[in-house]
Formats: C-alpha cells, structure tokens, sequence
C-alpha cells in the first residue's frame, strides 16, 4: 500500500534542519502502524509525506501503486480526497458547520450531489453513535464527539488509507481508549489500513505494528500482535 | 451552485460583524457617489434652468460711469447712450450685429379700480422676447404695431397682475389700466422669472416718449448677433464695439466702466465651463469616495482570507482544490458586494429622491431675486448601476489578490495557521 524509500526533507531556514534522513517504510494493505517517536523526531513531518501534505526532497514514494512526487495542488487535492483520510490531533471540524455538514464536506469537493451525501454521512454518524449530534456545531460536542465526526469525515470517501496524527493528544485517557478501539475495530472489520503518528507508548501498544522512529531515522519496528510492547501491557493505562 | 450559495449564507451567518463592516463598507461608498452627483446634478440643472431664458447670442448695452481721465476731463462722469449709438450699433456692426432693440425703464404707479401699484414699466422693441424669452400666460406681447403707432399697451408679469385683480388676474386681459394718470390697454400677461422679480412691459416708443421725452437717453441697447464663435471673437468684437462707442462719448477707449456690456454668450460659455468643473470635482470626488470603499472591502477580504486561512488548511487537506478555495472566495465577495450595493443604491436614490421633494422645491430668496438651489437633484439609474457594477469589481479584483495567495497557500502550512 505505501512504499517509501529513502525520503529525505530538509527544511530550509537560516539553519537548514534535515528532519527526515532516508526513511525507507513499506505498509501493506490492512495493517494497523503506529509511528513512534519523541517530538522533533520528524514523525509529523512522515506523516504530512504520506498524506500528500508536505513534498519531500528526495527518494519515493508509492501510494496504493501511484508514485507520489511533484503534484501540483490541484492533483495533491484530489487524491487526498480519494485515497486518504485524516485524522488529527485538533480534530479540524469547521465551526460554522454542523457535525453533519462536516462529514459532509470531502463528498461535496468530489460533487456528489447534497441528498446522496447528506444521507451517507448520516449513515456514517449513525455508524459511530453521533446521530442524535448531526445538527450540532463542534462547539456543541465533546472531544470524543468531536474525534469521532472526524473519524467520520475521514471514511466517508471509503479512503485507502487512515492517517492519524495524535489522535488522542486531546482527548483525556478514558476517550483515548474509546478511539483507539473505534480504531481497531475499524483495521479488524473493514480491514481499513491506519497509520497512527504518536509518541504515547499506551497509544501506540494498541497498534499491530510499531515503527520507532528517532532523529529523522527508523530505528527498530516491532511486531506487537500481542499488544505488549507497552511497559504497561496489554489493556494498561494510556496515559 | 446551490451548495455554493449554502456555503456563503453559513459562513456569513456566523461572521455577522465581518459580513456587516464589508457590506457597510461597499453600501457607503456607494450611497456616498450616487448623493454626491445627485446633489451636483442638482446645482447644475438649477445653474442651467436659470440661464435657459436668456437667449445666448445676444448683448446688452447700458451707460455707466467714466473710470479714467481722458482728453482732459475727469474719471466719474455718467455716460448715457443716445440716438447716435443705437444708429453705430445698428450700420457699423453689420457683420455680426443682427437685430437691434432699445430698452428704456421707467417706474410708474398702475391703478386698477381701487387696487394700484408701483411697478417697474420696461419700454421694450420686440426683440426683446428674443433675448429673454418671456413666457406669456394670455394674450400677447409687444408687437411692431405698437412701437410704431407708440400704442399705450402693457404686458404685465404675473406677480403684478394679481395685485392689481386679486380675485382673478385673468380678467385684466384687454381692460384699461391707469399708469400714472394714462390709460394703458393690457394686452398680455407673462409668467415673471419667480415671485416679485421682474417687470411689466410697455412699448418702447410709448414709454421713452412719455418719461424720457427730454432726455437725449435712449435707454440701454439690446442685439442679437451671429458669428461670434470663441472667447477671443468675442472679446475682439466687445473690444471694438466699446472702443466706438467710447469714442463717441468722449471716454477711454479702454475704459471698461464706461459702457456695461452684458455678452450672454461669454455668460454661457463661462457657465458651461463652471459646470463642466463642478461635474469633474464631482467625480473626483466620487470616485474617491468609490475607492475608500473599495480598500475598506478589500481590507476586510484580507483579513477575511487571513482569519480563515486554517480552515482553508482543512477544506484542502480533505480535497479541496485551489480552483474551488478560490472560487468560494470570489463568490462570496461578489455576493456580498453585490446585495450591500444593492442597499447602498438604494439608500442613495431614496435620499435624493427626498433631497428632490424638500431641497428641489425650496426657494431661496436672495433679496433681489428668488432661485431655486437645486433641481432634480438626481442621478441617471444608468449612473447608479454603472457606480455600483465598478464597486462589486473592484471589490472582487481586490478580494481575489488575497483570495489567490489563500489558494495557494500549502495544506500544511494553513493547517498550522490559527
């Protein structure tokens, strides 16, 4: 599914920093990664690479078979639309929009038309318990609300890939635990493929897999199908 | 485009302060410009309205008083045209001069049964109505026959006739009046120049041959004339004219006091330049107002663009193209513009349509004469909509240099925004 080898980025300044120094990684469909890794480690940056958010300088970059390099923003755009689903730390909903609305959003730049995309984000909401919430502003819901109308907007495409970039990092540790097995769940029953960026272990230890990475380079990755990477163990605390 | 529309109502919903400046900002400039002309429009059509009656191709010639020393007499002596003029005028201009009329002013007491008055008669040729166009109510005006048979006739203004026949002026028509102890048949009434100024008119030969029957004075002159295009022919002409007329009576050539020459033509032509300064000042002014507005809009683009810029960071990162971004923007801006210039226009044309039914009717009166400051204080609808299509573009155009770096502006960079 995704094919990285040897990415570099520097980014350039009064003191240029090279953030990511060779990072070769390949994810297969259906897997459930984590990236893992104190800050400045360069895991964001990773992540903003395979969302088609950031270019890189060097190396390659394979999406679901379409090398990713030198998009213009126009093509950037469509196939982030098309192929992945973000999630993020500050959950990114529009506030002037309901949570409805929001999920909505990725169908409408696709053009599908307003009854077709109301009704499957609907259904969407329906699918993660929000749908007594779809007429609600985001300001109107808690956190947990909140990562789940995204964790919406982010299927709704039906994407190939689920980027996470600390999805808990706001959530206290209760809906924390919520999310990830929402998450989990996602990888077991729709054999979704979700990359989670974070540097909590707990978060991490729910993960399949664990790519270490540390300076801009991938140290060791753990195979964690037991769920005990973690110092806590299997079901411990998060945080 | 329903979406898009959608899209619009919410973000202005929930940005009611944002919305209002923009739109206050745009329907200002707006009412501003349309007022503004409305007003000058107003001043001009006035402006124009009084100068309408006086025919543009003609002089008026009246004695005045010596301002210089010359051939050893003393500055200060009054001069009066005679007999000898009125024939320079009528043989030696020829070339320009058409018609030549005299005009002697004489007041009189008129008595009408039990009413009486004392008004200013004018002894007048009927070349006069050429000159300053009267507008008669009944009857008729001055004609040849009466000059030659010094026929004791009066067309009286309006405002006079109603004193001397209050109950119903129209009735004058063709009955006797005394002026001083004369009988004088009225054979017309003319609308005057607005209320209490003017005169009434008599023949002139009745006239001068009545009041000033021992005086060498003939009046003052009148004339029309012809081929007088520019300032300079103008001025050549006066130059000459003055210079003949002087001589004859033993003043300066160059003593403009001397001889009053009224040139209605130089009046017009001055006026019109006047009013194409006043209309130009106008636009200027206008369109200043128009481009305050049009940065007013485009500062709140700019920080409108600024202030979302993070949600534009989202809408890309789940699929927005920056066609799409941009075209939001541009939209909105030309919405919003579009239905506050809509308000502002209208505001504009409802302030000078009350400009028009106060200020329009208003008569000011300037103790010798009454004048209207401002007619159809209004502007063309064509004025309104061309003011207000320049202020939705212009407004785009500067929505769309902030709207433009928003679109291209990378995912990751606007996400990081806030």
């Amino acid at each position: 599914m995704i094919h990285l080898k040897d990415i570099n980025k520097t980014y350039q300044g009064a003191q240029p920093l090279h953030v990511l120094k060779g990072i070769s990684l390949d994810i297969e469909k259906g897997e459930f990664v984590s990236i893992m890794g104190a800050s400045g480690s360069g895991k964001s940056t990773l992540l903003n690479i395979l969302g088609i958010l950031d270019n890189y300088d060097s190396g390659s970059y394979e999406l679901a078979g379409t090398p990713i390099w030198n998009l213009s923003e126009r093509k950037a755009a469509e196939y982030r639309n098309k192929m992945i689903g973000f999630i993020f730390q500050s959950f990114n909903l529009i506030s002037f929009k309901t949570a409805v609305e929001n999920v909505e959003l990725p169908l409408f730049y696709q053009g599908v038309s307003r009854k077709k995309r109301h009704q499957m984000a609907m259904e969407y909401l329906d699918k993660l318990g929000l749908a007594d919430w779809a007429e609600h502003y985001p300001n109107e819901l808690s956190g947990g609300q909140k990562q789940r109308v995204a964790i919406a907007r982010a299927l709704i495409t039906r994407p190939q890939i689920i980027l996470a970039d600390e999805p808990t990092g706001a959530l206290d540790s209760k809906t924390s635990v919520e999310v990830m097995q929402l998450l989990k769940k996602l990888n077991q029953e729709d054999g979704m493929t979700i990359v989670v960026v974070t540097h909590e272990s707990g978060v991490a230890n729910e993960t399949n897999k664990i790519v270490h990475i540390k300076d801009g380079i991938i140290g060791n990755i753990e195979e964690n199908l037991d769920h005990n990477a973690s110092p806590f163990g299997s079901g411990g605390l998060m945080k | 485009m329903h979406d898009i529309l959608t899209e619009i109502w919410q973000t202005a919903r929930r940005n009611k302060l944002r919305t209002t400046l923009t739109g206050f900002a745009v329907a200002w400039g707006i009412f501003m410009i349309i007022v503004l002309l409305g007003a000058g429009n107003g001043l001009i059509n006035a402006t124009m309205k009084m100068n309408s009656d006086y025919l543009t191709n003609s002089m008026e010639v009246d004695g005045g008083r010596t301002t210089m020393p010359y051939k050893g007499m003393k500055e200060g002596r009054y001069i009066q045209l005679n007999r000898h003029d009125m024939e320079a005028t009528e043989t030696e201009f020829t070339e320009n001069v058409d018609e030549v009329g005299t005009c002697y002013y004489t007041t009189a007491i008129v008595t009408n049964g039990e009413n009486y008055k004392s008004i200013q008669i004018a002894g007048v040729t009927p070349v006069h109505t050429q000159i300053v166009k009267t507008h008669l109510i009944c009857g008729r005006f001055i004609n040849d026959i009466d000059v030659k048979e010094r026929r004791k006739v009066l067309v009286l203004a309006d405002s006079h006739a109603k004193e001397l026949e209050p109950k119903d002026y129209k009735t004058l028509l063709g009955k006797n009046v005394k002026v001083g102890d004369i009988q004088f048949k009225v054979v017309g009434i003319y609308k005057g120049n607005n209320e209490g100024w003017g005169n009434s008119f008599s023949s002139y030969t009745t006239i001068k041959s009545i009041y000033g029957a021992n005086t060498p004075s003939i009046g003052s002159i009148e004339f029309t004339f012809h081929g007088l295009e520019t300032d300079k022919a103008n001025d050549d002409f006066e130059k000459g004219y003055r210079r003949r007329l002087n001589g004859a009576h033993q003043a300066h050539p160059d003593d403009k006091r001397a001889i009053w020459i009224w040139n209605n033509y130089t009046q017009s032509l001055q006026m019109n330049t006047g009013i194409d300064i006043i209309h130009t000042f106008l636009w200027v002014i206008g369109l200043f107002t128009l481009l305050s507005g049009i940065v007013g809009v485009s500062n709140i683009m700019l920080i409108t663009v600024k202030e979302r810029t993070h949600e534009f960071g989202i809408r890309k990162a789940i699929g927005a193209k920056p066609w799409s971004i941009l075209r939001l923007i541009i939209i909105e801006s030309v919405i919003i513009t579009t239905i506050f210039g809509y308000l502002g226009m209208l505001f504009g044309i409802f302030a000078n349509e009350y400009m028009d039914a106060t200020l329009g009717h208003e008569v000011t009166d300037l103790g010798v004469e009454k004048i209207t400051l401002f007619v159809d204080p209004t502007v063309g609808l064509d004025v309104c909509i061309e003011a207000t299509l320049v202020m939705v573009i212009a407004g785009t155009i500067a929505g769309l240099i902030p709207a433009y770096k928003a679109s291209r502006i990378r995912p990751i960079e606007a996400l990081r925004a806030d």
